[in-house]
């Protein structure tokens, strides 16, 4: 069967530490695949590996069929890739949330040219798919960890991704916002007809929304659901 | 003597232009470093020039042009280096910085250099600019502006988060490595302007003020800019109306600006507050 994502057997470290042993994750397209472990087991990494910004010492890992031992492939299956990462969003200069959201954009815009009005447009719809267009003349820093993170959400899908990596989306929020924030992935997922992979520390906001559960731990992955 | 008998002489309109271009282009650079934080990547380059000057000054060459020679090599090799050992660039800094200082001093003391010549190159002199001195400045200042003109999108991206950047598909590492590379250059053409003591003059005072008042990166681009030429024009001239030291000027007409700024700062955020409540 043909997998939007396909990590065979993965090996890798961080620092000098193995963090990843032999892991095994499959995806089919349309599939929504959480990953939950403890701190520290290595799910961070996994998702660096799927998006291409680390590689696997060993193993076999590929994304909507690019192998990505290879350079290019990593640079090329980036741009259909949505990441929302786990940290929350740095303040090193004031940025209003539209400005922050069509930064989705500007992997597919290409080098040297600016955001046009298709790309504006884009924007706006994933600012509306998310609940934030009537905060989109905000600056980022002057909302709240809920919004912040749905900011990084509608940044990822004005990339127009097939593949959503979402790291720990509900680790700084409280028990609404991260039922808010589950529930517009969740209805997105399907909208979308995206492949989406979440990894948590937490499987509380997991269970209900995912087609297939792996539990990392010890370094090795084991399907406990699907 | 007036100020405008003054620029009649080559020394001053060399002075004159430099500071123009350098105000608008070095503070551009001072937006990098912070929003990046490689502030210890600046003190690493000031002594890298150091090194240079003291391998020319033993050389018999001269001491400027291998201090260029030596940062623009060193920030070229910098973020590459310190991104595959994963030492990070503070830390590489730090390493570069000591080591250079000592390689520098071994020169001087075997070459028998008097440290007041070694160590000219750490305050520069704006008005004693030669006009090959003067086209360096204004080349690395177009560099500057066409980097910041032509990549802005590419930047927002890496200033506001080096890994979004990646993930949305930019070459981020090679942008960031051009970077590096111009901000090595930036502050060894700032070093025969100002000195390397007194770099931030140009470079990082600007860029602090535009952060207080700015509300997106062009913007923090622009005021950089503004404050920058604004400093640097008002600086030479009270300079030459009170004769003091011109880098002194510089930096106090700089102190004034953010001064300034952190005070309208305070009041629009008390007056938002305010409005809020």
């Amino acid at each position: 069967m043909h997998h939007s994502i396909e990590l065979e057997n993965i090996h890798a470290r961080f620092g000098h530490v193995p963090v990843l042993d032999g892991v095994t994750i499959l995806a089919s397209p349309c599939e929504f695949v959480a990953v939950v472990g403890a701190n520290g087991a290595g799910k961070t990494t996994l998702l660096k590996i799927t998006n291409g910004t680390v590689r696997a010492e060993q193993g076999s890992a590929k994304v909507l069929g690019y192998d990505l031992s290879r350079s290019d492939h990593c640079h090329r299956v980036r741009k259909d890739i949505g990441l929302v990462p786990q940290r929350t969003i740095s303040h090193r200069f004031p940025i209003s949330v539209e400005e922050a959201v069509l930064m989705g954009r500007y992997g597919k815009i290409g080098l040297m040219r600016r955001p046009g009005k298709a790309d504006r447009d884009k924007a706006g719809v994933s600012m509306e798919a998310v609940g934030i267009l009537p905060l989109s003349k905000k600056l980022v820093h002057e909302l709240s960890g809920g919004q912040q993170q749905k900011v990084a959400l509608a940044r990822a899908l004005a990339q127009e991704p097939s593949i959503l990596l979402l790291d720990e989306p509900t680790t700084y929020l409280d028990a609404d916002s991260s039922s808010e924030i589950m529930d517009t992935i969740h209805t997105i997922h399907h909208e979308r007809r995206l492949t989406t992979l979440l990894v948590s520390h937490d499987p509380q906001w997991i269970d209900q929304y995912c087609n297939k559960i792996y539990l990392l731990k010890d370094g090795k992955s084991s399907l406990i659901r699907g | 003597m007036g100020v405008g008998q003054l620029l009649t002489y080559p020394f001053m309109q060399h002075a004159v232009l430099a500071v123009l271009f350098a105000g608008i282009a070095f503070p551009l650079i001072g937006v990098f470093i912070l929003s990046l934080n490689l502030i210890p990547l600046r003190f690493a380059m000031m002594h890298v020039a150091l090194l240079g000057g003291a391998v020319g000054l033993f050389l018999r060459v001269d001491p400027l042009f291998l201090g260029l020679l030596f940062c623009g090599l060193s920030s070229l090799v910098l973020g590459p280096v310190s991104e595959k050992t994963k030492v990070g660039l503070g830390a590489l800094s730090g390493y570069l910085m000591t080591l250079t200082l000592a390689i520098a001093f071994i020169l001087f003391y075997k070459a028998n250099i008097h440290v007041v010549q070694a160590f000219s190159i750490l305050w520069g002199s704006i008005l004693s600019l030669t006009f090959w001195d003067l086209v360096l400045v204004i080349l690395v200042s177009l560099l500057i502006l066409g980097l910041v003109v032509f990549f802005f999108k590419e930047i927002q991206a890496i200033l506001y988060d080096r890994e979004v950047a990646l993930a949305v598909g930019l070459p981020e590492r090679r942008l960031y490595y051009v970077m590096v590379f111009i901000l090595g250059l930036t502050i060894a053409a700032s070093m025969r302007m100002i000195g390397a003591l007194l770099i931030d003059a140009f470079v990082l005072l600007p860029a602090i003020a535009a952060n207080l008042v700015s509300r997106n990166l062009k913007q923090v681009f622009l005021f950089s800019s503004a404050f920058g030429v604004i400093s640097g024009m008002g600086g030479l001239y009270l300079a030459l109306v009170f004769d003091l030291p011109t880098s002194s000027t510089i930096i106090l007409v700089a102190s004034v600006i953010i001064g300034i700024c952190f005070i309208y700062q305070r009041r629009r955020v008390f007056y938002g507050k305010k409005m809020a409540a």
